[in-house]
């Protein structure tokens, strides 16, 4: 056993600490003051993409094998980022949330196509993945969006809301199904680029949080894309494998969403404890004991969501961890931004104060990716067999 | 980063819990009621080395670090956690011997043991530290033990070993009967032994924490362990409890407290085993397994309702054992005291103060 960091996670994080206190802070408060989001040619998307920002992490010809340790370096730098603002963290341009599914399922031609301007791109560019429904949230087998092929290209039909920058994204990575009566066996994802006909009604949705990203919803009405749109082309294996596709995309990610949530909650409790060194507070026994407890809430949530990404790095099922590391990143987050509200007092009632925002927005983490009860809900299938 | 078990370690693990299984949980009511192991037990407890885990090579110990007892210890308590204590002689003591002065203080308390009647050396954490020059009198209301070889006293920065006028009052205890139980009092006894610096008795309190945090993994995990799977065996309303909602999501949150407090007992462990202080870490690890150990044991035998408050099941022994353990090593409050000093200090909890290193 061993919990040593490795010094290139180390750098890694400290640059993300010095762009998040330079950058990604004040574009978060700002967008929270502004009540929506950053527009598109917000001078920040462009020092970002200098920065380094919004790139894929595809090259042709290169192996799809990650990096060793890839997905615990990269739950650090989400804790990390998501200290700083978590809402800016996803509004960051790239590939975002579909480049793990197309890595992994894509043809060699959709890579090309589709992650191949996120390269080297010329302008801040933005992709998204749209599973989520106005009637199907936590229960991603029961969307309702269809495809039908018809003659050369696929017709889709459905309306998808809540998706991270759906109107400014160059393509979407959309879920549907070629048959609603066989659930979950017939998902299938698409790519819809942007402008393709059918694709529009894009509302940009008014939220209590996480302002600094769009969060919206769209209709595809008759919808045509080409067969060739078809994440993996038509060769790949039928069954559950669309669906299942979909949900590996969810069990990598859990663990990060679990981690931003830590960073949040980090964050709050930072907030809390410099407010109580300066305030004198932190000698009362009541305050330093609540400061413990919070701090050994959120340590114990790190621990678990390293536990989560270490087995995605070492190829092991982690359902039950990634549920877990879910599950109380999201609790912990909401109770150090709570605590953090108590200690700060009249002062976190201004609404001028980072707690009071950071109250707001760690309330989307236990919803976003599967609610906190999906994630028990899923815990208790794999502990007590609960029957779906 | 690596949260696998090393291949010898994990051979040990495996022994380990072997060894429970076949001689502590079958007989766990046994030593309950004989309130003692028996001579068989402990020696061979001793031959398979579980003894002199951490007992320095020069003694012919394994000299393993605080990780490896915490998970040996996790898996004897798992099947009796009382055998467990009774087995282990010097227990938490060792620890002030083994940070202030190494093998030669462990040799006498290992030496003070071995007599013709088996004995425990005791540890009691303090507040303050001791003058070891003063006659020392206190009483102390319970310490899981019978035939009592030694005292060790824990200052904050000071530790004093008193060996003679020990007086014991046998009491019939809450749980960990099988370790003995004894109200134990000193009037005017002297320090035979006294080292003083603050490092050592920092980190003598801390490994003592993770001592007591990780036998209260061990039964913190029997409960969640057996009442899932009573839950899953036992039907109502036409199909198993644990498939209603109310008791799915109560098995889930016993779980994932459990693996959270276990996360934080080997981290600390961990940190220890690299020579770091790891106070706020040990403090915040066993305050975690003492407030899990609030609804966990009253959940397990929720869980078997009527079933779980007899003695019949374990659980009932598992609720009362796993708070009973929570007192020791100052218990909880001795623990937020230490958290909270570190935290009064300005130690950052959370930003990344993990050791750094080129590991991977």
């Amino acid at each position: 056993m061993d919990f040593l960091i490795p010094q290139e996670t180390l750098k890694a994080v400290e640059e993300v600490r010095k762009w998040g206190r330079d950058a990604m802070r004040p574009a978060g408060l700002e967008a929270d003051r502004l009540g929506s989001p950053l527009p598109v040619d917000h001078p920040y998307f462009h020092r970002s993409l200098e920065h380094g920002e919004g790139r894929t992490k595809w090259r042709p010809g290169a192996s799809a094998a990650g990096r060793p340790g890839a997905a615990v370096h990269a739950m650090w730098l989400a804790e990390e980022g998501a200290y700083w603002d978590r809402g800016v963290m996803v509004a960051n341009p790239g590939p975002g949330l579909p480049e793990a599914s197309v890595l992994a399922q894509g043809t060699e031609e959709q890579k090309e196509k589709y992650l191949g301007p996120f390269i080297e791109p010329d302008r801040p560019r933005w992709a998204c993945f749209a599973m989520t429904e106005p009637s199907a949230g936590s229960d991603a087998a029961a969307i309702k969006t269809t495809a039908h092929k018809d003659g050369h290209a696929w017709v889709l039909n459905g309306a998808k809301c809540f998706i991270g920058g759906a109107s400014r994204s160059d393509w979407i990575l959309v879920q549907a199904t070629l048959d609603a009566s066989q659930g979950r066996n017939a998902q299938r994802s698409f790519f819809v680029e942007q402008g393709t006909p059918g694709l529009g009604d894009f509302k940009i949705e008014k939220k209590m949080g996480l302002k600094a990203y769009e969060s919206t919803s769209f209709t595809l009405q008759s919808c045509r894309v080409p067969l060739e749109n078809l994440l993996g082309g038509e060769s790949r294996p039928k069954g559950q494998a669309g669906f299942k596709t979909a949900m590996r995309t969810f069990n990598a990610g859990r663990p990060i969403i679990g981690a931003m949530a830590v960073g949040m909650g980090r964050a709050a409790l930072d907030e809390a404890i410099h407010f109580a060194q300066e305030t004198g507070l932190i000698k009362r026994e009541r305050i330093r004991d609540r400061i413990e407890c919070m701090s050994r809430k959120i340590r114990s949530a790190r621990l678990i969501c390293l536990r989560a990404c270490w087995l995605v790095d070492q190829q092991r099922p982690n359902v039950m961890e990634a549920s877990m590391a879910k599950a109380l990143g999201a609790q912990v987050s909401q109770q150090a931004a709570g605590l953090g509200l108590e200690i700060l007092g009249n002062v976190a009632g201004t609404g001028t104060h980072l707690i009071e925002k950071l109250y707001r927005d760690t309330k989307a983490m236990d919803i976003v990716e599967g609610t906190g009860q999906i994630q028990r809900v899923i815990m208790a299938r794999q502990l007590v067999g609960l029957p779906r | 980063m690596d949260f696998r078990i090393e291949d010898e370690l994990h051979l040990l693990v495996e022994t380990t819990a072997l060894f429970g299984a076949q001689k502590l949980a079958s007989n766990e009511r046994v030593h309950e009621h004989q309130r003692s192991v028996g001579d068989n037990l402990q020696d061979a407890y001793t031959e398979m080395g579980l003894a002199d885990l951490e007992t320095p090579d020069s003694l012919e110990g394994a000299e393993l670090g605080s990780l490896a007892k915490c998970l040996v210890n996790e898996e004897l308590a798992a099947c009796d956690v009382g055998a467990a204590i009774a087995l282990d002689r010097l227990g938490p003591a060792l620890y002030p011997a083994l940070e202030f002065q190494g093998a030669a203080a462990v040799a006498h308390l290992q030496d003070l043991c071995n007599g013709s009647i088996p004995r425990r050396v005791v540890l009691v954490i303090e507040e303050t530290d001791r003058d070891p020059h003063q006659p020392i009198s206190l009483h102390v209301d319970w310490v899981p033990a019978q035939d009592v070889a030694a005292l060790m006293l824990l200052g904050p920065t000071r530790a004093c070993l008193v060996v003679d006028g020990i007086e014991t009052q046998p009491l019939p205890a809450s749980g960990l009967r099988a370790a003995g139980a004894s109200a134990l009092t000193l009037t005017d006894a002297l320090a035979t032994e006294h080292w003083t610096d603050p490092a050592a008795a920092s980190r003598a309190q801390a490994r003592s924490r993770l001592w007591v945090a990780s036998m209260m993994l061990g039964v913190l995990r029997a409960t969640c362990d057996f009442s899932r799977r009573y839950a899953g065996e036992r039907e109502t309303f036409g199909k198993p409890i644990a498939h209603h909602q109310g008791l799915a999501f109560l098995i889930v949150e016993m779980n994932m407290a459990l693996e959270a407090a276990r996360l934080l007992v080997h981290e600390a462990a961990w940190r220890l085993d690299q020579g770091e202080e790891a106070s706020l870490e040990s403090a915040s690890a066993l305050i975690e397994c003492i407030e899990s150990a609030r609804w966990i044991g009253p959940s397990g035998v929720q869980i078997l309702g009527g079933h779980g408050f007899m003695a019949d099941y374990p659980v009932e022994k598992h609720m009362r054992e796993v708070r009973t353990l929570g007192l020791m090593a100052g218990g909880l409050d001795a623990a937020l005291e230490t958290a909270g000093r570190k935290l009064e200090a300005g130690a950052p909890p959370l930003d990344i103060a993990m050791p750094t290193g080129e590991g991977e």
